[in-house]
């Protein structure tokens, strides 16, 4: 304890966040920092601009949406508890976690909804094949025909619409993930 | 969020939810804690557990006792103030209560109520139970200091208070005991001890649980309580040195996992070329990548064959072997040494490259060489039949590792789209020009899936079909029949003129025009055929590979043939080249007395050059086989060169001034051609196997080679082909070429293995020459070298009474072996079967429609009476809808509309209701632009 206490100090509202997200307070300090680092006008808060800092997301096709993830609706910045709360999804999940009434962000269901969130852009909690095929495009190469595309996006859907309403729903979408490794892939090692 | 919500509205409610909820909170919490910190505070452990789950408290309670129990026994020093007490207690106490069990617990930790808690007391307001618990609980905790804080019950405040409460606990224990931490550390030593050991077992019985053969809800609790026992007392033991010891254990660990992750990223990026495998995987997809990756296997293999070759034949004689002049056979003849030097000599491997370490000629039959007395003879026949050994063991090594990797190779995957769309892409990539291959790599994965996909849809006329394929098999078994007669007529002709010197020069290439126009018409009539079958392109593409090799097979044929008819007479010249080459020894020396006259005079040795010399028929298999390799290298290289790179250029170039489209239309890019060069690779290594043993520089020429052609193939596929139309997906394991590679090394094996065991090698050069069996050095090594019970023993060992049953032995473990994978194979298929039908039905259920079962449904139509099936489902007459389906022939799909499942057992539950992904991919090369194949366009953001 007493070796990260001193750096806590910094960190607002260190506490709640700990006790909230389940950080440790390490993590939370780490995060801070780059924190502190993203924030390149010392404001402490992000803008949307800031991430663009970022590679990993420059690259990413759907990085756009990835930041816009992090701003609530009509928000265009970003204070450092909202910011851990949003990394919250991505800590690994707990081993051995007993069947909780309130799920924590980094549990199953809570990673997939973060998820889900990017592909479901206008939030009426279904992916229509609009969205899908929106997402398509941007992951696809330009050499495969429109038609491939609307094939594709035709066929993920049947695969996973369970109801028949041409729609992925949170919950088809949660079960058509069901065998990928979410725990694995939807965690950042070292928040561990 | 709404977790501190929730906390306090339970200070509100009370301690019984409480329990409910902190209950997987804290434990998270804790753990995290412990792990954290090295102090590991046993945070939770106040954790106040509800009534809700009493059973599992008992035996956390044991749990606890146990080693408890065992550390106050351990105790030496009695303690000090109000340890004093408490170990009194637990020591009595603790082999009671083992004793007692639950019924002991029931009554609480009535002794200890006695204690110091009483404060405690009020607060647990569970009663006794609960005090008894907090009792025990504050006992433990003495270890942590923790006591006084821990008990109020205020454990969700736990994490939030740490910091103050960890002032109390020092301000506490500071001041009571100064004593009590010189007692923590000394007796740190044993307590640790027996807790590791504790721990130890704990960790144990996790690991194991799954063997042990109790029912599940035990099982369950058992893992619970050990997975607390460990997470408590790993962190928390104790203070000062233990702590430091743990925060030390804690940081390796960590270190420790850091520095496996960077070796693993070393030792990835330690594979050879896997770096531009991967790119052209991105982009040709995984069926050309699998040559690559053939290709880097061979190199491999190639390498080791090469250190044996170089480090036990070469080498030694390069060193220690006489010099180059020194004797015949290392000497240039006198009539060939004006022309050994020049290009086309060379070119030939005549010359200077005859007479070199390069060929089997030039080793000298010495029995021992150098200082080392270095056994060269022997050497070079066991590296001959070590290759063999070797690359056997290897071959079917790695066969057997594929077949095990190879078992989800159907991948008969449910979501493959839904997947592929929301998880491929790779969230770390941060470098443009891997994003780019990634978004290639998925366009391909996409395409290879359309492909698979549209197998799945296909069959719509079973019998044209297999008319179709019964008639394709027809067609190539004829005209694999006629080129092998042509071949045979071919060589026996061949064999004709040999024995005639006034050729034409059609009749003296006769030969050579006819294999290498079969070599070129009969692959792309295969292909042709193939269209008719109408399979998959992974299956094609064996079809393929099996096709040819066949065709290549009467290749192998006529090249043994002729090599042995060239073997036969090369043998029967030597016969009289010896006698001649001794007559004229003696005639040297018997001019030489004659012209010295003086019979005492040892005349000068002749001068080596001069020497009368057999064919050495060995090194001329050696310099055949070498020939055949550098021309194949030669030729290949020249194909891509023109044959893509050419092509490439002009279609790109002249494209801008044409009358057609050069880039869509006739010549096009090319495709790599993967059955071909898997092929040649092969045969080209079967080359190297039968070479090297007469050739050993061979097997260096072969490196230099695969080295070479892995760096311009990896261009050129690159830079001037274009991704197959049909991109597919190749199988995982590449077994099917390993399984070709293993039939040429046995092919190859056999004319080898005849040579050093039934053909008398040169009297004049080679390693053995002056023996009469090749196979007769080792003979003479067991008979000289090593002791005499040694020979006697080999003489039983080959005894035909004991290999007989020894080969019986082995074919009856083979015969066994292979019927129980079959039942294995059998019991799987079964499962994956069973597995398939439970999710049909799922799904089935879940869409609240008939069955898609075809064979479920084909029995509901034969029941006359539908009342006899017995859940009805919600609307039986509604059609099941991927009959329903009308044929729907797009004008782009030939007629892939009937939706007919293929395997009706399996029946795949695709409600297609809207068309299956059944046209095939768009024309390659989507902008027509210079671009080219690939749309290399920045990534569309």
């Amino acid at each position: 304890m007493g070796s990260s206490s001193s750096g806590m100090k910094d960190v607002p509202d260190a506490q709640e966040l700990v006790q909230e997200t389940g950080f440790s307070a390490a993590h939370l300090l780490r995060l801070h920092e780059r924190f502190e680092f993203l924030d390149r006008d010392g404001t402490g808060e992000l803008r949307p601009e800031d991430f663009d800092a970022i590679r990993e997301l420059a690259m990413n096709p759907i990085g756009d949406r990835i930041i816009r993830a992090f701003f609530s609706a009509g928000k265009e910045t970003l204070d450092f508890p909202s910011f851990v709360r949003i990394l919250a999804h991505f800590r690994p999940a707990d081993k051995n976690r007993d069947r909780a009434q309130q799920e924590p962000a980094n549990s199953r269901t809570r990673k997939l909804r973060f998820a889900f969130q990017l592909y479901d852009q206008d939030g009426d909690g279904k992916i229509s094949r609009a969205e899908l095929l929106q997402v398509l495009r941007l992951m696809l190469e330009m050499q495969v025909t429109e038609e491939q595309l609307q094939c594709i996006a035709e066929r993920a859907i049947q695969e996973a619409d369970l109801d028949q309403d041409d729609a992925i729903s949170f919950d088809e979408f949660k079960k058509s993930l069901e065998k990928v490794d979410i725990d694995h892939k939807m965690s950042i090692r070292f928040l561990k | 969020m709404p977790r501190k919500r929730d906390a306090a509205a339970m200070d509100d409610v009370g301690i019984e939810i409480d329990g409910d909820l902190s209950d997987s909170d804290d434990g998270v919490a804790k753990r995290r804690g412990n792990r954290r910190q090295a102090g590991g505070r046993g945070a939770a452990k106040g954790r106040g557990r509800g009534k809700k789950a009493d059973s599992e408290d008992e035996d956390e309670e044991e749990e606890d006792e146990a080693p408890r129990g065992r550390r106050g026994a351990n105790k030496k020093k009695p303690a000090k103030k109000r340890g004093g007490d408490d170990d009194d207690e637990s020591e009595d106490e603790g082999p009671k209560r083992k004793r007692g069990g639950g019924a002991n617990k029931k009554k609480g930790g009535k002794a200890q109520d006695s204690d110091e808690e009483d404060s405690e007391e009020e607060k647990g307001k569970k009663g006794k139970k609960r005090g008894g618990k907090k009792g025990e609980k504050e006992e433990e905790d003495t270890k942590g200091k923790k006591g006084d804080a821990k008990g109020k019950g205020k454990d969700k405040d736990d994490e939030k208070d740490k910091k103050k409460k960890k002032k109390k606990d020092d301000s506490s224990s500071d001041s009571n005991s100064g004593s009590d931490e010189d007692e923590e550390e000394s007796m740190s030593e044993g307590e640790m001890a027996q807790l590791m050991e504790e721990v130890e077992e704990k960790k144990k019985l996790i690991a194991n649980i799954r063997n042990k053969p109790w029912r599940m809800g035990r099982r369950l609790t058992h893992l619970r309580e050990a997975q607390q026992f460990v997470d408590k007392f790993e962190g928390a033991l104790g203070k000062g040195k233990g702590r430091k010891w743990y925060a030390y254990k804690v940081m390796m660990t960590k270190k420790w996992i850091k520095f496996q992750r960077d070796f693993e990223n070393f030792r990835t990026a330690c594979i050879p070329w896997e770096r531009k495998i991967k790119e052209v995987e991105s982009h040709f997809g995984s069926s050309v990548a699998s040559y690559f990756i053939f290709l880097r296997w061979m190199y491999g293999m190639n390498l080791v064959l090469f250190g044996f070759t170089f480090g036990l034949v070469v080498i030694p004689e390069v060193l220690m072997g006489l010099p180059y002049g020194s004797i015949p056979r290392k000497t240039v003849p006198r009539e060939e040494q004006d022309t050994a030097q020049d290009y086309s000599v060379l070119m030939d491997f005549n010359g200077y490259c005859k007479y070199s370490v390069l060929f089997y000629g030039y080793y000298n039959d010495q029995r021992t060489i150098g200082l080392l007395k270095f056994r060269l003879p022997l050497s070079y026949l066991m590296v001959g039949i070590g290759t063999f050994g070797y690359s056997l063991m290897l071959v079917i090594r790695t066969m057997a590792k594929n077949a095990d990797v190879g078992g989800g190779d159907g991948e008969d995957g449910e979501f493959t789209f839904a997947w592929k769309m929301f998880t491929s892409w790779d969230y770390l990539i941060g470098n443009a020009e891997t994003a780019d291959n990634k978004y290639a790599s998925i366009t391909t994965s996409f395409k290879e899936s359309i492909v698979d996909e549209q197998e799945n849809q296909k069959d719509e006329n079973i019998h044209l079909r297999r008319f179709l394929r019964v008639l394709a098999n027809f067609l190539i078994t004829c005209s694999l029949g006629g080129s092998g007669y042509l071949i045979y007529f071919v060589v026996k002709r061949s064999q004709e003129f040999a024995n005639r010197d006034d050729l034409s020069w059609y009749e003296k290439n006769e030969l050579e025009l006819i294999m290498s126009l079969l070599g070129l018409v009969c692959p792309m009539l295969f292909e042709t055929i193939a269209e008719l079958e109408d399979y998959h392109p992974r299956i094609a593409l064996k079809w393929q590979l099996g096709r040819i090799f066949a065709l290549f097979l009467g290749n192998l044929y006529t090249f043994l043939f002729a090599l042995f008819d060239e073997v036969n007479t090369k043998l029967e010249e030597e016969q009289s080249i010896k006698n001649a080459s001794i007559w004229a020894m003696k005639e040297y020396y018997a001019n030489f007395s004659r012209m010295v006259n003086d019979s005492e005079a040892t005349p000068p040795p002749m001068n080596p050059a001069d020497v009368i010399r057999g064919p050495c028929w060995e090194t001329a298999v050696g310099i055949e086989f070498v020939k055949l390799t550098v021309s194949d290298i030669q030729v290949s290289y020249l194909t891509i060169l023109i044959g893509d790179f050419a092509r490439a250029v002009i279609v790109r170039f002249l494209n801008y001034c044409w009358c057609w489209d050069l880039e869509a239309g006739f010549p096009s890019y090319g495709e790599f051609d993967i059955s071909g060069n898997v092929l040649g690779l092969v045969f080209n290594q079967g080359m190297i196997w039968m070479g090297a043993f007469f050739a050993p520089g061979l097997v260096g020429i072969n490196v230099l080679r695969l080295l070479s052609s892995m760096y311009y193939q990896c261009w050129a596929v690159m830079a001037t082909n274009v991704p197959h139309e049909r991109v597919f997906k190749a199988s995982k394991s590449n077994n099917f070429y390993m399984g070709l590679l293993l039939l040429v090394l046995f092919l190859s094996l056999l004319p080898v293995v005849y040579v050093i065991m039934s053909l008398p090698p040169s009297f004049d050069c080679g390693p053995f020459s002056g023996k009469e069996k090749m196979f007769d050095v080792v003979m003479e090594t067991i008979d000289l070298d090593l002791p005499a019970f040694m020979g006697t023993l080999f003489s039983y060992v080959a005894n035909p009474g004991l290999i007989i049953p020894a080969v019986l032995l082995m074919v009856l473990a083979i015969y066994y072996l292979n019927s129980v994978s079959e039942a294995y194979k059998n019991s799987n298929m079964e499962l994956k079967k069973k597995m398939q039908m439970a999710r049909d039905e799922e799904k089935n259920r879940r869409n609240n429609t008939d069955s898609t079962n075809q064979v479920m449904k084909d029995l509901e139509d034969l029941l006359p009476n539908r009342s006899l099936i017995p859940p009805a489902p919600p609307e039986p007459e509604k059609p099941p809808e991927p009959e329903t389906k009308p044929t729907k022939t797009k004008p782009g799909s030939a007629g892939k509309g009937v939706n007919l499942q293929k395997d009706v057992a399996l029946a795949s539950p695709n409600p297609n209701t809207r068309g299956p992904v059944s046209r095939p991919p768009a024309p390659r090369g989507g902008g027509p632009g210079p671009g080219g194949g690939r749309g290399r366009g920045p990534p569309p953001r």
